[in-house]
């Protein structure tokens, strides 16, 4: 694993750069843990003042320093997206792996219903999920509900996956050997998905961010947790751009950009590790 | 990308793409330049005769609705109440044009019997629809019959209730009989925000259904007429009628604007930046932070007052509500336990930016009500004692307007006054003073406990409290709730915001909250008279828990003694003294109980540009409400003057 | 033959379910909202008015009539279905009388135009590029608009959108940032209305484009350059056929059924896309519309707008995916 993930760093830049920016974004929220005032308190410091020696990042209107407030939000947007994954990880990998190995009509089934989730336009469900829940709209509930509509698109991936290791000879010894489909599923099946599944792992972290980001900004969220998306939403209740405090926006923008390049740079290496023939042509000095 | 083009595209369908995108960037590019006027909003109409508001409605679902009796169907603050509607009298909140109450359609005062169940009402004559027909006395008792018929209009309801029969023994005359003694009939028909507006019976009687008839295009009887509007709801353009002497505006002048557009202003800072650039003249409200933006950046720009605080205060008090049928908030000594860990000083640093005028009292302090209540019960007030269980407190601080005064001296300068009757007018005058032991003790007197840092119920629940805040569209409330939360939170009580949203009034109305900062109490500003609000207080309209509340007592208060002093108040004329009277005693009664926190005045940051008008309602000239959507801004338009002139 | 009829019906039961469970979705959660329309129409009246207690209560009555608020919820969800099928879905609570269908035939053309427009240049440019980045590997232009792309397409919309509002609007103020068209510009087929609608159009379209090109690019790239080392391509290299000829009948043609597909998995990210973007711009089309029908409590709007935009995205899907086997002639149905 180690030597991989070293081979990963000198033969691929994109994952060197995907790993430096994730690392950068990691420090920053564990940095969180040292903020010397709560997140959540305002006028703690005095408001407006530009980035400057004693601000880094300068503070908001609402007398917050912009640094620590983002080292908090990163923290919390960051939390968000792995609990939406890693909940969704567990609906997909089911729905992939049984739907392919199963095939015939549980596979046409649980495709069908697939593709409705995919299909079906998902920010209007998820602003109505937010009239219903209102303040019982917690941060928790709001990933489990993301992770409920979000898993769909990989359990497709995962069962093109699971209906190419169907066919595979190791597969049928499985079977004449007495194992169980569950047992085949889980104990055979899974480690050849595993690496798609960090792939997918990584975008659905964007988007789930993403839709949390716009969310909050839209004020369709528990807006006391600091989040990128919250700090955005008390900026234009601010009118900061206008009123020329620019810092209260542009760092978390920047720092949610970057988040996402370096999800997605870590993603699209990943899968170009899975697919060996791209690899094979990086690592063989082309171009 | 011409490289490309040429070096690696052979194929002529490729080629020809790929040309076609480039010409469509060039295109672009080339049509930007051309585009710098391209906020510059209207094209059609000349702008030097044109006056654009802001419409707070924002974008109208249904822009082809006039029909403004039936339910919010469509706009209403798109123009159509303000520039094309009208009823018998007008009360300015300011000092309005010739006093605060205008003969509007009516000639003079409504006149009445001597036990209140009759009001005869004259109107004037010469006043006409913008459609040629004659304003009579038949319109005004068809806007009632129609209504009593149609419950389901806007004013059906309370028309039936009160109403007995109208008729209209003259073109001149309207004849009230009412079904119970009622001193304060006319004020539904008084325009404060809005009133029972009258309907054209000619138009109206031809509609087989009034509650299904669109009233498009609507016959107007101001001053401006419908011009043309936005299918999309976000533009509505009204012409200043050439007859528009034959209107009631028509006495006090000319109309300066020929056209007046209404527009939806989309967020803040959408508004902010359309008013720098000149293309809004009358922002309805801005954040703060917005309005000090504009009156740094924008020497065309201004608020109510020329400097600091800016804003004008609307007769409406912002408080903290408590839902008085949770357990929790049942004893008056945790609601005034509540109120002694507020810091108001940071609370208006952190809504109104300082920009605010506080008040301790029930009552907002606007136009004449400092001189009627807030400054004759100062004395009062300082004397007043407090029980905490083992001391005596008077918890009155007289001082704290002066003191953010003070505070925010350094970074204004000039701007803040000094003069303490200024800072009073301006800042508020007292309020209650951060007594963190007092609250301890009250909240033990209650049979609450503190363990560690964190404060128990006397069910040994953790005392947790919930901030009902709306949001985006209220962001100075917001952020006042999100204060006020935080004090309790570092006081030891689990206490959050919570973002209620477009959910604000329905769960306002139907009690699912713990604590709230809206306002049950709106007044006239300009007049004593409290009944507009206390009225609806009565103990009688209390629902009980889950069931919807009717306004304004949204807190739930009941109160025999409450219900005494207004059963005294429905006894005694509009005009009578007497009424100012039992008004202090309502507020020492509150004071006392504490049923809500007030808090403020509602303080509405309306930005004016003068680039193409001058002559804006302002504090040092109040002769309207400056305020967009309130019925009464159309005073504005006889004293706006093109800018040159 | 037998086989396409086959696949036929096979998209269109998917086309029935996506719609079933869509529409089903929405209607259950919408029902169970605390926001009682009545109150809230209620209380909008009332929040500036005098209007007494008494006439508040008569008021309650009449309202819950006239909303159809009444009956079992069994009765109000058979009701539903019966009047969804005929596209009917009753008054808008917040614009009573006017039916939703009038205020969402309103919006809905602004909303397709937009969409359309967006998509079909985003998919188009996005695959053009992104194809010829991946057969000319060396090509510096292309490697640097791969770059580009890689910082792009990760980007949610609302991000996109709201920079774009900054640069465009504030910083350099001279583009349009609100409204559908001009103020006071007249409806009709006239140079100024159908410039002005451009103008206002450019910037949400500009940020629906440049987040959808990145992610056609970066998809058509990598599924060129796999082709490019199959077998087959490089037989015709070596037998000399046209390079231009490779790359646009024998690279191009393949790589771009799965961007087909591809597209039609993606219409409903795309209209949720849309959706934010209408809203960020004030653009007067569906998106905007469901916002505010969700702020005012408009069940009957909300209800209208999510069933018309879950059948308006499946048509479309159900569209592509008919169209599919004119390019792909290999389909065939297990």
């Amino acid at each position: 694993m180690l030597k991989i993930f070293r081979d990963l760093l000198r033969f691929n830049l994109e994952f060197a750069i995907g790993t430096l920016i994730v690392s950068i974004i990691v420090g920053l929220s564990v940095l969180s843990f040292f903020s010397p005032y709560p997140p959540e308190d305002i006028y703690v410091v005095a408001p407006d003042v530009p980035p400057s020696w004693e601000y880094w990042l300068g503070t908001t209107s609402r007398g917050q320093d912009v640094f620590w407030q983002m080292t908090a939000a990163l923290r919390n947007t960051l939390l968000f997206g792995i609990a939406v994954a890693a909940i969704s990880r567990v609906i997909s990998l089911t729905i992939g792996l049984v739907s392919g190995y199963m095939g015939g009509m549980t596979d046409r089934v649980l495709m069908s219903i697939n593709d409705t989730f995919i299909i079906i336009p998902l920010f209007p469900i998820l602003v109505l999920f937010y009239f219903v829940m209102r303040d019982s709209m917690s941060w928790a509930l709001l990933a489990l509900i993301m992770a409920a509509l979000g898993w769909a698109y990989d359990a497709r991936l995962i069962r093109s996956v699971a209906m190419s290791l169907r066919t595979r000879e190791f597969t049928s010894q499985c079977i004449f050997s007495g194992m169980s489909p569950r047992q085949i599923m889980t104990r055979e099946h899974l480690p050849y998905v595993l690496p798609i599944v960090f792939s997918t792992t990584l975008n659905n972290m964007n988007w789930s961010i993403g839709m949390e980001v716009t969310l909050s900004v839209l004020g369709f969220t528990d807006i006391n947790t600091p989040t990128i998306g919250s700090m955005l939403y008390w900026a234009n209740q601010h009118t900061a751009l206008v009123a020329g405090v620019w810092w209260w926006i542009a760092w978390p923008v920047i720092a949610v950009m970057l988040l996402f390049i370096g999800l997605y740079l870590l993603a699209t290496a990943l899968n170009e590790y899975i697919d060996p023939r791209s690899r094979l042509s990086r690592m063989g000095g082309a171009t | 990308m011409p490289v490309l083009g040429t070096s690696v595209l052979g194929k002529p369908i490729l080629r020809k793409i790929a040309c076609a995108a480039v010409a469509l960037l060039l295109g672009t590019a080339a049509y930007v330049p051309s585009a710098a006027e391209a906020q510059d909003v209207i094209s059609s109409l000349p702008r030097k005769e044109t006056l654009i508001l802001e419409n707070p409605e924002g974008t109208i679902k249904n822009a082809g609705w006039f029909n403004i009796w039936a339910i919010n169907a469509g706009g209403q603050y798109t123009g159509l109440q303000q520039l094309a509607m009208d009823t018998l009298w007008y009360i300015d909140p300011e000092k309005g044009l010739e006093g605060p109450i205008d003969n509007s359609l009516a000639a003079e005062a409504p006149k009445y019997n001597a036990d209140f169940t009759e009001m005869t009402v004259k109107l004037r004559s010469g006043i006409f629809w913008s459609d040629g027909v004659e304003f009579t006395a038949d319109d005004v008792a068809y806007t009632v019959e129609t209504q009593m018929k149609n419950t389901g209009m806007r004013w059906g309801p309370i028309l039936s209730l009160n109403v007995d029969s109208v008729s209209a023994p003259d073109p001149q005359t309207v004849v009230f009989k009412l079904k119970r003694p009622n001193s304060r009939f006319h004020a539904l028909f008084t325009v404060r925000f809005n009133a029972i507006w009258i309907m054209p019976k000619h138009v109206f009687e031809k509609a087989p259904d009034p509650m299904r008839f669109d009233f498009n295009k609507p016959v107007s009887l101001g001053a401006y007429a419908l011009h043309s509007f936005d299918p999309e709801g976000k533009w509505f353009i009204w012409q200043r009628r050439d007859d528009w002497q034959r209107t009631t505006l028509g006495r006090f002048g000319e109309p300066g604007p020929k056209y007046a557009v209404y527009v939806d202003g989309g967020p803040p800072d959408k508004r902010v930046i359309a008013q720098m650039n000149h293309n809004m003249d009358v922002v309805h409200d801005v954040a703060p932070e917005g309005m000090f933006t504009l009156a740094k950046q924008s020497k065309s720009s201004r608020g109510w007052f020329k400097d600091f605080p800016y804003a004008h205060p609307d007769p409406t008090l912002p408080a903290l509500l408590f839902n008085l049928q949770r357990a929790d908030f049942q004893s008056k000594d945790v609601r005034w336990a509540l109120a002694l860990l507020i810091d108001i000083k940071a609370v208006s640093m952190a809504s109104y930016r300082g920009a605010a005028t506080i008040s301790a009292i029930g009552i907002p302090p606007t136009g004449t009500h400092p001189d009627d209540y807030h400054i004759p019960m100062q004395d009062w007030l300082k004397n007043f004692e407090l029980d905490t269980g083992k001391q005596k407190i008077k918890p009155y601080d007289p001082t704290v307007g002066k003191q953010i005064a003070d505070m925010l001296r350094p970074s204004m300068k000039e701007q803040i006054p000094t003069d303490q009757a200024a800072i009073d007018k301006s800042f508020g005058m007292g309020w209650w003073k951060p007594n963190p032991q007092a609250a301890q003790e009250l909240l033990q007197k209650a049979g609450f406990t503190k363990r560690g840092s964190n404060w128990y119920t006397p069910e040994g629940k953790p005392f947790s409290i919930r901030v009902m805040v709306e949001g985006e569209s209220r962001p100075v409330i917001t952020r006042a709730g999100t204060m006020i939360a935080q004090q309790w939170r570092q006081f030891g009580i689990d206490a959050k915001t919570e973002l209620a949203q477009g959910t604000m009034l329905d769960r306002r109305n139907s009690g699912d909250f713990d604590t709230l900062i809206s306002w049950s109490v709106e007044s006239y500003g300009g007049h004593p008279d409290l009944a507009y609000f206390l009225d609806s207080w009565h103990s009688q309209y209390v629902a009980p828990a889950g069931k919807p509340q009717a306004p304004r007592n949204y807190m739930r208060w009941s109160s025999p003694e409450l219900d005494g002093i207004i059963e005294k108040i429905r006894g005694v004329g509009f005009d009578d003294p007497r009424s100012i009277e039992l008004g202090r005693d309502y507020v020492k009664l509150a004071v006392r109980e504490m049923p809500t926190i007030p808090l403020m005045a509602y303080n509405v940051f309306v930005a004016m540009d003068d680039t193409y008008w001058t002559g804006y309602p302002t504090a040092e000239d109040p002769y309207a409400n400056p305020v967009p959507n309130w019925g009464n801004s159309r005073y504005m338009m006889v004293r706006l003057k093109p800018r040159g002139e | 033959m037998k086989t396409y009829a086959i696949y036929l019906a096979k998209r269109l039961l998917q086309f029935v379910l996506v719609v079933f469970i869509g529409i089903n979705l929405t209607y259950v959660i919408s029902h169970a909202t605390p926001i009682d329309p009545v109150e809230q129409t209620i209380s909008a009246l009332t929040s500036f008015g005098n209007t007494s207690p008494e006439a508040i209560e008569t008021m309650r009555e009449s309202l819950r009539e006239l909303y159809g608020m009444s009956g079992t919820p069994l009765e109000q969800y058979v009701s539903f279905w019966s009047r969804i099928v005929v596209g009917d879905f009753g008054p808008s609570l917040s614009a009573f009388p006017t039916p939703v269908s009038e205020l969402i035939l309103r919006a809905l053309p602004w909303t397709i135009g937009l969409l359309v427009v967006a998509t079909v240049l985003a998919w188009l440019l996005g695959n053009l590029l992104g194809g010829l980045a991946g057969y000319y590997r060396k090509n510096r232009l292309l490697k640097a608009m791969g770059l580009i792309a890689m910082g792009l397409h990760p980007m949610p919309y609302y991000v996109v959108a709201f920079v774009l509002l900054v640069v465009f609007g504030f910083l350099w103020p001279v583009l349009p940032i609100s409204g559908g068209s001009g103020i006071g510009v007249g409806r009709g087929f006239s140079f100024d209305f159908i410039s002005s609608v451009l103008l206002h159009s450019l910037l949400p379209a500009l940020s629906l484009v440049v987040v959808g090109l990145g992610g056609w690019f970066l998809g058509m790239r990598a599924l060129v350059s796999n082709i490019v080392t199959e077998d087959y391509v490089v037989y015709a290299e070596l037998g000399g056929v046209d390079r231009r000829r490779i790359l646009t009948s024998y690279v191009m043609r393949n790589a771009l059924v799965p961007q087909v597909t591809g597209l039609a998995m993606s219409l409903g990210a795309i209209f949720t896309g849309a959706i934010i973007t209408e809203e960020v711009f004030g653009y007067p089309g569906i998106g905007s519309l469901l916002v505010d029908a969700v702020h005012a409590g408009d069940y009957s709007l909300v209800l209208g707008i999510t069933s018309v935009s879950i059948v308006a995205v499946s048509l479309a899907v159900l569209v592509i995916d008919l169209l599919y086997p004119l390019l792909d002639p290999r389909v065939q149905v297990e």
